[in-house]
């Protein structure tokens, strides 16, 4: 018997997809009237609605939805009346990690990527009728648009983990845990930056800690990438499959 | 077909719940898991789905570790729990996203079950009364046809017309190639249902036997007075009823509230005749 099949994980998104539709829809419906509000705003000003700004917005709203999706689609795991029947599910680890992580990044940034563009156009084409705005057209290819799913895809993960790990105000204790975590690292960094650069004497004089922590990124740049890369993004995908492994009801 | 070799569990912090568990269960037959309160009913039927993982000692489905939740011992076992929640979502829907996990489920029984439970393919599952929604996933359980259908308090919730509903949709699925446990504190709802005894008493296995066993080896009923053996077990609230040898007596019906409570009262007893009309039958 196959431990990994697509066509569960299909079934399993399916489900997910049937059982909290409701969620989802409402979710980007909140998302659509206000990247539309927070887009047509944007040109009173300046008459013009630029791609850094439009991202901006999509972030805004792309990131926090996603999260409380991804902590509503593992309702199911730690409410002990439908755990029982959810866990008992013959599908395995691997399957519906791989299904819930498929629904809450993939498939969410796809739907929400579509309809946050058409908002975006048609929020642009109301400004230009009513504001006389500029009218430029956002692409999915910049680079701002990446970055803003850069962020989504590493910070998902963590809040997959928490959204497994904790009974009981889940998305708080995730918060507060993620908010603990990047104090412990900027702490470990300074002390880092300290210890590779106290004997040239940056911490002497008038040398400011964002200084020196601008030092710190432009020489440690890419080995802090990979290490917060891979710490965010696949290392929680790890640690996801062993909190499911051992889940209990 | 799932065999518990020296099983303990118990919750954190807590005091042992189950303690050198040994069971086999086998197919073709339909066993009833007594036991009072917190004896540790529910917390077996977790384990044997793989929901609870044993302390100590094995849990195994054909051979598997039930801890695992491979799918391939997760597509025999199904567990109807004793209080639980289904989705928001009409019973075709819940059919349609859940039937597709297990490979023998008959969409057919699934609605006929239904219907006989007086219920609507279109009615949403959270609209429904608790009794309604246990009926829905007795009628999935059923309808999954995995070889090993664990059912937690079915009757509990279930009004007076409905219990005997279920005995009858019970008793007209069990087959040779099925083994049904049916967890249950209210032993006079399995009447006439089950093949199998097991009580469950201070963490032990108290008693683990087949019906047939029972009445080959216990007489139950209102002694009369020149009744020579002595009752292993009587009761005076129940009209002086009473658990005797059978001896040379006619076989009758089990009492299994009377069982139960017998197996409680004088457990050794009740054992050792059963185990010496065993040995004799042998001989």
């Amino acid at each position: 018997m196959k431990e990994f099949s697509l066509l569960r994980i299909g079934h399993f998104i399916r489900r997910d997809i049937a059982l909290h539709k409701s969620t989802f829809v409402t979710g980007l419906l909140v998302g659509i009237v206000l990247i539309f509000l927070f887009s047509f705003f944007n040109m009173i000003w300046d008459k013009q609605l630029s791609q850094d700004e439009f991202f901006g917005t999509f972030g805004l709203i792309y990131i926090p939805m996603g999260v409380l999706f991804t902590f509503s689609i593992f309702k199911e795991f730690n409410d002990p009346k439908a755990n029982q029947l959810y866990l008992s599910i013959p599908i395995s680890i691997p399957e519906r990690l791989a299904s819930k992580w498929f629904t809450a990044a993939i498939l969410y940034t796809l739907v929400y990527t579509i309809l946050a563009i058409i908002t975006g156009i048609l929020a642009l084409l109301f400004g230009v009728v009513v504001l006389t705005a500029d009218f430029n057209i956002s692409s999915l290819f910049s680079i701002e648009y990446w970055n803003v799913l850069k962020v989504y895809f590493l910070v998902q993960p963590f809040f997959l983990v928490g959204a497994i790990s904790f009974r009981k105000n889940r998305i708080g204790k995730t918060l507060l845990f993620l908010g603990i975590l990047a104090l412990v690292f900027t702490l470990f960094n300074f002390l880092l930056f300290g210890i590779f650069n106290h004997n040239y004497g940056l911490f002497s004089g008038d040398a400011v800690i964002s200084e020196a922590f601008d030092k710190t990124a432009a020489d440690f740049s890419a080995l802090g990438r990979w290490f917060y890369g891979l710490l965010l993004g696949p290392v929680m995908l790890i640690v996801a499959y062993f909190k499911m492994k051992e889940k209990e009801v | 077909m799932l065999t518990i070799k020296h099983l303990n569990f118990n919750y954190p912090k807590s005091r042992f719940v189950l303690k050198s568990i040994n069971l086999d269960f086998t197919a073709g037959n339909i066993y009833g898991l007594f036991g009072k309160n917190g004896e540790g009913k529910s917390t077996l039927l977790k384990i044997m789905t793989g929901l609870l993982f044993p302390k100590n000692g094995n849990c195994l489905l054909e051979g598997n570790e039930m801890r695992k939740r491979e799918v391939q011992s997760l597509h025999h076992i199904f567990l109807v729990p004793e209080d639980f929640e289904l989705p928001a979502i009409s019973i075709r829907s819940f059919e349609k996203v859940q039937s597709c996990f297990y490979p023998q489920f008959s969409k057919e029984q699934f609605y006929e079950l239904i219907k006989e439970f007086q219920l609507s393919p279109t009615d949403v599952i959270s609209k429904l009364s608790f009794g309604q929604k246990k009926k829905v996933l007795i009628a999935f359980g059923i309808a999954t046809n995995t070889k090993l259908l664990l059912m937690d308090e079915p009757t509990n919730g279930l009004d007076i017309p409905s219990k005997s509903q279920f005995r009858k949709v019970m008793a007209s699925i069990a087959d040779e190639n099925k083994c049904i446990v049916i967890s249950t504190h209210q032993v006079r709802d399995l009447h006439s249902l089950i093949n199998h005894v097991m009580i469950l008493d201070n963490a032990q296995v108290a008693f683990d036997q087949p019906l047939d066993k029972v009445s080959d080896g216990l007489w139950f009923g209102k002694p009369s007075t020149n009744d020579s053996s002595e009752p292993i077990y009587s009761e005076s609230s129940f009209g002086g009823k009473a658990i005797l040898p059978r001896l040379d007596k006619n076989e009758t019906e089990v009492d299994l509230e009377l069982l139960f409570n017998g197996v409680l009262g004088a457990p050794d007893k009740i054992n050792a005749i059963l185990n010496q009309t065993q040995n004799d039958e042998r001989v």
